[in-house]
């Protein structure tokens, strides 16, 4: 529900606006989840403290993401709830993964510690329907180190990848 | 269980009538669709009669009520899931919510503090059955 609630409202107005200027932005503002190529899409959750500065220099430094991620800004990790990547995965994502800052340094102390533990139970409740827990991730960075971000949304991309689509209800 | 020291003090500030045997106060009802585990009654239980366990039956997201936010959770786990959920989990240290509270009546004392406490309103506090006899007593 809130994936859909961070990304629709993004497209959707955007679609709308630029639609007189450019009609391949009305194209891709039409539909609201998966714009994309169309294979896959990867959901990043970044704090806004490390992750998200770490994806900002890779994209002053040229380095190329695979076009499968997007990326939503969190203020910390601490703010990533099980709904929030359950709901990603409900609405249209094949995976998600939260990226926060390395162990003890989190800005607000222990928030990066709880996301761990929130994906670790997020992993144990997709395990007990049978869905692969790798399609949720952790991963830890400082915001000083773009070419961990790229590796890690590029390992993320391989191995959603190789998982069978997700069959959806 | 035995008394805590909170839970002998509550039964000392009752009329000695009322806190002989178990019924000394309310009759607790709980809404386990409204809980969400935060294990908050558990804190606040004087007798133990409240624990908060370290597993979580998945089952329970899927019968929550559709607007709450546990509803949204089983909904959303329902949408992606391959086969009926049939395990319990266990829970990582730092998830405070997402528990089982495992509730004993024999243990409880009616005191109410964990209706009192509760952030969901998941408990509620009715006034106590048993005491009949004394109260048609002491108003004649």
């Amino acid at each position: 529900m809130s994936g859909a609630r961070v990304e629709a409202p993004a497209a959707k107005p955007a679609g709308a606006k630029n639609s007189a200027a450019k009609p391949g932005a009305a194209k891709r503002g039409g539909k609201a989840v998966t714009p994309n190529t169309g294979e896959r899409t990867i959901v990043a959750f970044c704090c806004s403290e490390c992750a998200y500065a770490a994806a900002d220099a890779a994209a002053n430094a040229r380095a190329s993401l695979p076009p499968t991620v997007r990326l939503v800004l969190m203020p910390c990790t601490g703010r990533v709830s099980p709904l929030h990547l359950l709901s990603a995965l409900a609405d249209g994502a094949d995976g998600a993964m939260v990226a926060g800052c390395l162990e003890g340094q989190c800005h607000y102390r222990e928030g990066n510690f709880q996301a761990i533990d929130r994906v670790a139970f997020v992993q144990r409740l997709l395990e007990s329907v049978g869905v692969e827990p790798e399609r949720v991730r952790m991963f830890t960075m400082s915001a000083g180190d773009p070419p961990r971000f790229v590796a890690a949304v590029r390992e993320m991309d391989r191995v959603i990848g190789s998982l069978p689509p997700l069959g959806r209800a | 269980m035995p008394l805590t020291h909170r839970g002998r003090e509550i039964v000392g500030r009752l009329p000695h009538d009322v806190a002989i045997g178990r019924g000394i106060g309310c009759e607790i009802v709980r809404h386990e669709e409204l809980c969400v585990g935060c294990g908050t009654c558990a804190k606040n239980c004087p007798s133990g009669a409240s624990r908060r366990g370290d597993t979580f039956d998945v089952n329970q997201l899927l019968s929550a009520p559709a607007d709450s936010r546990r509803g949204a959770l089983g909904a959303a786990l329902q949408r992606i899931a391959r086969h009926a959920p049939a395990r319990v989990i266990a829970v990582p240290e730092r998830v405070t919510v997402f528990r089982t509270i495992f509730y004993d009546e024999e243990e409880c004392l009616g005191c109410g503090a964990c209706a009192r406490n509760c952030p969901v309103e998941a408990i509620e506090a009715r006034p106590a059955v048993v005491p009949a006899a004394p109260a048609a007593e002491s108003t004649s």
